[in-house]
């Protein structure tokens, strides 16, 4: 008995002894493509405090001689000294934020019907909306643009964010986590007399909370990140969104550098403070529509 | 959630049914430049104050990214009152007729014959399409080179004797400058403008007598042996040759302003002397920079300089009579300010009276702009000329960054080429 | 009779509130993508210049037909496919690896899935602003290259060779979606029952084999929606290609499909010719989510 049992210490120190170095390689590994992973961002904010002619001085220097202040006041400024930025980011937030309750709002609503509801040819309608995901944005984006300024949207907030009110993805995140939801419970409201939409607002909704703030939180990301469309259907400068913004302060003085990172930076900071606020619903926004599939 | 989207939709109403009153406003898009937008937004004041009821709405975009928003705007007829860009994106508006030509009476004059004798001879004729006219000049622009003199004595050269005449010189001189870490590049002696490949390029490759597009029009690629020696000159001067310069380094002309000894010399017009001047007026009163003409090869043919583009003012053609009137005023109000676009933002608008001018003849090098303009051409337009300067992009980067031989990359270019003219 | 009568009542009800919980999204769904498509499907058969106020020319599927003849749109294709094989496989093999190992860590498993999740965050536009200078001649990139291969003053050329610009959207791409896929195979690492693994144990069964004979099958559903979101996102790439062919970089090796579509569209004004375009692409995307949708339907895993 006392022999076996120190023969499967033996046997457990050889296998610690191996791990050990397995243990060792794997920690390795993960911190050094980490870093490779977090230089970028670092070199963003570095590089944000450095005159421009430091920033592509070889070997580059992670740390800022003195802290270079100009960069931030040239890229808050604009080039026109109209401070436009500011406008600027405040539409980004109220397109992103009004995307993201519209987009829940509809996507509920729908998930829910497809979830729980059986007609005909549901699964007929629930393939078509499967179908938009597949439609680049670049093959409708002549026609989307006829349709928003035929409705006079040009230009403005609503066009900003009419074809984004509810999208596929949602629907099917929705409609995945409200498979699972027992029918039992709806149906016992049912028998006490509630209307079916009271029990989407008094049962559902209230149920879903997790799953609403994953979508909300990955559709205000998308929003917040989206180019091509404000590109199109936004003129005036009170109108345009920080992306634009970007790309414009890019065009124009695309060798500074330094501003060009500073009005990155100013741009990254906010949604990176959400991030770690909110990382829960964040890495759990992948969570939920990983866990079960259509 | 419920209360929350009433809410949203309530704000979308009130966005639009601001948006919808106004008396009469004439939209006016450009391109973004500082200087301009300082002086112009001056002229909207005082034509609006001059006409009761009129409201201009300036917006600018990027000078890359205002193609595509006209363009999409014209094609869901949404487009601006008025616009501007180079005279090759125009050009496809004006064969489409989808412009106003210019009301000469609008515009303050007594009759059209009156506006092309206040012009240049000439710089009127890309605007005019089957007898009429359809823009007016609000710059006409040709690149020279600009030098700096510090970087040329600081490798022993003498910027007044030493400056480089021919390509030739040219890629001597850039090498002699430049200063490498093994194959990076920290210091260039010239680069190229990249992106803009007809108003530089195609001149180099008439200069050896070569052609983009024959007399007749019917051709493409005139000359092998000239283009060949272009593109071969082109794969020299990039990574896979003498490591001169690149598309991927940092934009000259703009590192030019800073005067960081990491450029010696840059392509750009007479506007350059303004961002000089406000990027870095320490430079620009030192008279550490001059300008010279566009080089020559050793064995060309003809001495053609780089061609030069011009920027008309145009006005959409499907909007109401008056809008199209109250435009031409506007626009022939700006452009009665001549001078001071000049002083200001270092444009010139080529009437007779500006060239003429002591303002203009005092400006620095402004002899050697009109010396090689005298020279040059203006620059190929047409419906497809977008399209075509893709194509030598593509042919001049497999060359020079790809490292396929001139002799394929050239083929293509000439296939690509002929099916736009076979199609017209 | 009559309770099968109130029976088919609740459910006729019933499938009237389906229809009416659906019915907003239809309706915008047809406005914003429906009637889009449709439209794009039906300009394909013409010739529109975008900026002519004629009558377009009705000619048939000659625009298909010209595609499939064009060595430039087969270019766009290969650039596709490239591009999206080239980053979905690394991808997959990373973000596989790095769930696995973070998951095997007993401390820092949050910091390490913030820290590869971070670049998603951040904007398109900021990784192509940043990523620019770092490719730049004297940028990072070729700094630290060298300094691993021992070859200072060598230029690598990240955005002028045509390899190179296509492994450098490749490294731009993977960098930014490589922590988003982690966290999903994190999710169904985690869904795995423990009890499993201790059943195995029992067996006598090494790290090695739990990974191989237990956890990969049981990650397949994972891994197969991962593979499908990936595919069609890669498929879909625009804005790092753009931006790059803006700040320099050479055209041809990576003229994807979208960034053709939008230049035959926008720079050469033939909006029927782009519109053929785009229809081939969205039928590339359904073909692709129709194989891999039956592949998964084959061999469904339940615990």
């Amino acid at each position: 008995m006392s022999q076996k049992l120190q023969l499967n210490q033996l046997k457990k120190r050889g296998i610690f002894q191996q791990s050990i170095i397995i243990d060792l390689l794997i920690w390795a590994f993960l911190i050094i493509t980490a870093l490779f992973v977090l230089a970028p961002t670092i070199f963003m904010f570095t590089a944000s405090f450095m005159p421009a002619n430091d920033i592509l001085k070889m070997p580059y220097r992670w740390i800022p001689k003195s802290f270079y202040w100009q960069n931030f006041w040239q890229g808050i400024r604009g080039n026109d000294g109209s401070f436009i930025y500011i406008r600027n980011i405040f539409n980004s937030f109220i397109v992103a934020a009004v995307v993201s309750a519209t987009t829940v709002f509809f996507s509920a609503l729908a998930g829910f019907g497809l979830a729980k509801y059986y007609f005909k040819g549901r699964n007929l309608v629930f393939m078509i909306i499967m179908a938009t995901m597949m439609i680049p944005f670049e093959a409708i984006m002549i026609p989307l643009y006829l349709v928003t300024t035929k409705l006079g949207l040009q230009d403005s907030y609503a066009g900003l964010i009419a074809p984004f009110l509810v999208n596929a993805f949602g629907i099917f995140l929705m409609r995945q986590y409200f498979i699972t939801f027992p029918d039992e419970i709806l149906d016992a409201a049912r028998i006490d007399g509630a209307s079916e939409l009271m029990i989407f607002r008094s049962i559902i909704l209230p149920n879903s909370i997790p799953a609403v703030a994953t979508l909300a939180i990955l559709i205000f990301k998308a929003q917040w990140d989206n180019l091509l469309w404000p590109l199109l259907v936004v003129q005036s400068e009170e109108m345009k969104t920080i992306p634009l913004y970007i790309v414009k302060f890019m065009a124009e003085k695309h060798t500074d550098e330094g501003a060009m990172m500073a009005v990155a930076a100013i741009a990254s900071i906010p949604i990176l403070l959400v991030f770690f606020k909110l990382s829960k619903y964040f890495l759990g926004g992948a969570a939920i529509y990983s866990s079960r599939k259509g | 959630m419920k209360k929350l989207f009433v809410l949203f939709l309530f704000v979308f109403l009130l966005i639009m049914t601001v948006n919808t009153v106004n008396a009469m406003e004439i939209t006016f898009w450009t391109h973004e430049d500082p200087n301009r937008t300082e002086i112009e937004n001056r002229y909207i004041a005082e034509f609006e104050k001059a006409n009761p009821g009129v409201t201009i709405k300036r917006v600018t975009s990027g000078s890359g990214k205002i193609q595509e928003l006209i363009l999409t705007a014209f094609a869901a007829k949404q487009g601006p009152d008025i616009f501007n860009m180079s005279i090759e994106d125009e050009y496809a508006y004006i064969v489409n007729e989808r412009l106003a030509p210019v009301d000469f009476e609008a515009a303050g004059y007594p009759s059209l014959q009156a506006i092309y004798d206040a012009y240049i001879p000439g710089v009127l004729k890309p605007a005019t399409y089957k007898g009429k006219l359809y823009g007016l000049p609000l710059e006409l622009t040709n690149w020279c080179i600009y030098l700096n003199k510090k970087v040329f004595r600081d490798v022993g050269l003498d910027p007044e004797k030493d400056y480089p005449k021919t390509w030739e010189e040219m890629v001597e001189v850039s090498d002699k400058i430049a200063i490498r870490d093994g194959e990076i590049l920290s210091r260039r002696g010239f680069d190229f403008r990249y992106p803009y490949y007809l108003v530089s390029t195609v001149p180099m490759v008439e200069q050896l007598g070569g052609k983009l597009i024959s007399d007749d029009g019917k051709t493409a690629i005139v000359n092998d042996e000239a283009w060949l020696k272009f593109l071969k000159f082109m794969q020299e001067w990039g990574p896979n040759g003498k490591i001169l310069g690149s598309p991927t380094y940092a934009n000259a002309r703009k590192l030019f302003n800073k005067d960081n000894n990491d450029i010696g010399m840059c392509l750009t017009g007479l506007y350059q002397q303004g961002r000089i001047r406000s990027d870095n007026p320490d430079f620009y009163n030192s008279g550490d920079w001059m300008v010279i003409p566009f080089p020559i090869f050793e064995n060309a043919v003809k001495d053609v300089p780089a061609a030069y583009y011009g920027h008309y003012y145009m006005v959409n053609g499907q909007k109401p009579e008056e809008n199209k009137k109250m435009a031409w005023k506007f626009i022939a109000y700006m452009l009665s300010h001549g001078e001071e676009y000049l002083t200001k933002v270092n444009i010139v608008q080529p009437t007779n009276q500006l060239m003429e001018s002591k303002t203009f003849k005092s400006m620095p090098y402004s002899k050697v702009f009109t010396d090689d303009m005298s020279k040059g051409h203006v620059v190929y337009y047409g419906e497809n000329s977008a399209e075509i300067q893709s194509f030598i992009r593509e042919a001049v980067e497999s060359v020079m960054l790809a490292g396929s031989s001139p002799e394929d990359s050239l083929n293509t270019l000439r296939r690509k080429v002929q099916e736009i003219l076979d199609e017209e | 009779m009559s309770k099968r009568n109130t029976k088919y009542s609740i459910e006729r009800k019933k499938a009237q509130w389906g229809w009416i919980f659906i019915t907003p999204s239809l309706i915008i769904f047809s406005l914003f993508n429906f009637y889009p498509i449709l439209n794009a499907l039906y300009t394909s058969l013409f010739k529109k210049k975008l900026l002519s106020l004629k009558p377009p020319t009705f000619i048939g599927l000659h625009n298909y037909a010209y595609l499939l003849d064009s060595p430039d749109f087969w270019n766009s294709i290969r650039a596709t496919v490239v591009f999206t094989i080239g980053t979905f496989v690394p991808l997959l093999i990373f973000s596989l690896l790095f769930a696995v190992f973070i998951m095997s860590r007993k401390r820092f498993q949050k910091f390490f899935q913030m820290a590869y999740y971070s670049p998603a965050v951040l904007s398109s536009v900021v990784a192509a602003a940043i990523w620019l200078i770092i490719f730049d001649p004297r940028g990072l990139a070729n700094q630290w290259l060298n300094i691993i291969m021992n070859s200072p003053g060598i230029d690598h050329n990240w955005l002028a060779n045509s390899i190179m610009v296509q492994l450098s959207t490749i490294l731009v791409y993977g960098w930014k979606y490589v922590g988003y896929f982690t966290i999903i195979f994190i999710v169904g690492l985690a869904s795995i029952p423990k009890s499993i693994y201790e059943a195995a144990k029992i067996d006598g069964g090494n790290n090695w084999k739990n990974f191989w004979y237990i956890t990969l099958p049981l990650l397949k559903p994972t891994t197969i929606l991962v593979s499908i979101m990936s595919m069609l996102q890669c498929l879909k790439t625009f804005s790092t290609q753009y931006l790059f062919t803006q700040g320099g970089a050479p055209l041809a090796p990576i003229n994807v499909i979208t960034l053709n579509v939008y230049h035959t569209a926008i720079r050469d004004h033939r909006i029927g010719r782009a519109s053929a375009m785009s229809i081939i692409l969205f039928i590339m995307m359904l073909v692709f989510t129709w194989m891999q949708f039956r592949s998964s339907r084959a061999d469904e895993i339940t615990y």
